[in-house]
């Protein structure tokens, strides 16, 4: 096999065999068993699952916050080892400081990666991406003078300005009303597939969401809970650009919906079956 | 022609939504304002047959001054409730001073030598003016210099063992046992340590407020919600940056919390410790004239120590607001 084909193979992000054990009240408590995926460069990655699949435990792992994991995490072929620069994150709630302005929190992200740059310079870019997520007039507002919506435009404003060939998203989405989440997805969508002059970035996007999962994603990873292990890993066959509208009304994505749906249900079944009880 | 009319005027730019204007007799027409004419009232009642010093011109010239700032700040309030909590505290003061006039320059029903009149405190606190800002400056000088080094001490400090879980237990343990020492009973070993009343005064205040100051700010970065400190992590912030622009920040509100107790505790402890053995400060100014039984001064003296410390209380408080801005 020549070198250059090697190279091609390596995955960005690489996880194979990963378990997690917590100890809680003396008790082991297996949250993820033998969880094996990988994210090429440049793709969209949704992982989703019931809550309490250990999905935002697998996302702490990777972004190297939770460091109790067993098997092997490879970024771009070296092995993880904690955070990383590589790496941008959105949280569900929090990403941003409360008190630093949008633009500060901004540039401040910038500041992290970019040491090249002046103050004044950092200000300017944290500028241009407030204005591609819609937040030009709210760089001298504070968090908590924002709405949620606003909140996570601007943490993903943040991530995209830091520039990093990786972004994990841990259910950026779940505490936003249905209606923004719907223009939040949207943006996301058009912000990473990009004009296609730059590459793409890889991320791993937590949802409970499976509409949102399809809508965004290349490929979808089910996890199943008790414990959080892989049920399947479906590529999602439909062309980009996506068009919301236009896609739900297909037959194959109805069909390719109660198939993720199928794969949920079977697990909540199984645990109504069992001794637990999650609805 | 009806029709566009309607349409234009259907279509508004959008309402600003303003507090309900307070009505001018609302404004005006209070009962603080009749207790302000009840005060000058009183005043031509004439003296009692003993008072020989009632400095009466100085009481109107006060209450006048009182009333027109007053009248003047009254259009500033945007809400009923500030006004109406504004007004009734210079409502009480105009009742305090009635009852005071009455029950001294007036009726001489209480003795002259402990209940000075009012007109003749406000006489002396002008008289004395030179003197008294001499001595608002000592202590108050004594108080910044102590409490500023605490602070400088106290907070990086603070900042280092709290961040650091292993020492930061060892250290809240002994911070407990520390500040639990009164800090009044270090004078006596303050003063066998160092040579001046000043740097005494400087030590103790450094001890009194070091401690809440530590406190606070240990306990601050102990309670830093783990959310905001995951998020600096990600990005990968440096140590310095870590506690800097992420713990410092994070912790600030329970560092003022501390900085307001020390700053307490310190005006208790100069003001006792002027008593004591100073030759300057307000402590020593009631001390001295009260030995001498000159209770017009001792008062003039109570009243201006309030004065003090409400203002450099407020200074703080403003300080406080501005820099905890980003709070909802």
């Amino acid at each position: 096999m020549s070198a250059a084909v090697a190279l091609q193979t390596v995955p960005k992000i690489e996880v194979k065999h990963l378990t997690v054990n917590y100890a809680e009240k003396n008790r082991m408590f297996t949250a993820l068993r033998d969880v094996n995926f990988t994210v090429e460069e440049g793709e969209f990655v949704s992982v989703i699952g019931a809550s309490g699949c250990g999905k935002s435990t697998l996302l702490s792992v990777l972004e190297g916050l939770y460091k109790q994991a067993d098997g092997e995490i490879t970024i771009s072929g070296k092995p993880l080892d904690g955070t990383g620069k590589e790496r941008g994150v959105v949280f569900q709630h929090y990403s941003l400081f409360p008190w630093m302005t949008t633009r500060k929190n901004i540039a401040f992200g910038i500041a992290q990666v970019r040491k090249d740059l002046t103050k004044k310079q950092r200000l300017e870019l944290a500028d241009t991406f407030l204005e591609k997520v819609g937040l030009g007039e709210f760089g001298n507002k504070y968090p908590s003078q924002l709405s949620g919506g606003m909140q996570q435009r601007a943490a993903i404003a943040r991530a995209l300005a830091m520039d990093t060939e990786i972004l994990l998203m841990d259910e950026p989405f779940s505490a936003i009303d249905a209606k923004n989440r719907i223009v939040l997805q949207e943006l996301l969508l058009k912000l990473w597939e990009g004009d296609g002059k730059e590459p793409r970035k890889s991320v791993v996007f937590v949802t409970h969401d499976i509409d949102e999962a399809i809508l965004l994603s290349d490929k979808i990873v089910v996890l199943t809970a008790h414990p959080g292990t892989v049920a399947e890993i479906i590529p999602v066959p439909f062309a980009r650009p996506r068009d919301r509208k236009t896609l739900v009304q297909t037959p194959e994505y109805a069909e390719f919906r109660s198939h993720l749906l199928h794969l949920f249900y079977n697990d909540i079944a199984e645990r109504i079956g069992g001794e637990e009880v999650v609805l | 022609m009806a029709t566009a009319t309607i349409t234009a005027s259907s279509a508004p730019a959008a309402p600003k939504v303003k507090a309900p204007a307070i009505p001018l007799a609302q404004r005006f027409l209070r009962v603080t304002h009749l207790l302000f004419l009840v005060l000058l009232g009183v005043q031509f009642i004439p003296d009692h047959a003993s008072v020989t010093e009632a400095h009466t011109s100085w009481l109107i010239g006060f209450a006048v001054i009182v009333e027109a700032f007053t009248l003047a700040i009254t259009p500033l309030f945007k809400k009923k409730e500030g006004l109406n909590l504004f007004l009734d505290i210079i409502g009480f003061i105009y009742g305090f001073l009635i009852l005071w006039t009455i029950f001294t320059a007036k009726t001489a029903l209480l003795p002259a030598a402990l209940f000075p009149p009012f007109g003749k405190i406000l006489a002396q606190t002008a008289e004395d003016a030179p003197k008294i800002l001499i001595n608002i400056k000592s202590s108050v000088g004594i108080i910044l210099q102590g409490f500023i080094l605490a602070l400088l001490a106290a907070v990086p400090l603070g900042l280092i063992l709290g961040w650091n879980a292993r020492l930061g237990g060892a250290a809240t343990y002994l911070s407990k046992f520390f500040s639990s020492i009164p800090p009044i009973v270090y004078i006596p070993y303050g003063i066998a340590l160092l040579p001046t009343f000043r740097s005494v005064s400087v030590f103790v205040i450094f001890l009194a407020s070091f401690w809440p100051v530590f406190a606070g700010t240990m306990s601050g970065v102990l309670h830093v919600d783990s959310k905001i400190l995951d998020s600096a992590k990600v990005l990968n912030v440096s140590k310095p940056t870590m506690l800097l622009n992420v713990i410092l920040p994070a912790s600030l509100n329970q560092i003022f919390l501390g900085c307001n107790q020390g700053l307490s505790v310190s005006f208790i402890l100069l003001t006792s410790a002027e008593m004591i053995g100073a030759r300057d400060g307000m402590g020593y100014y009631v001390k001295y004239y009260s030995d001498f039984g000159d209770y017009t001064r001792t008062i003039v003296g109570l009243l201006v120590i309030g004065i003090v410390v409400i203002g450099v209380t407020f200074l703080v408080n403003r300080l406080q607001n501005y820099l905890l801005r980003w709070k909802k």
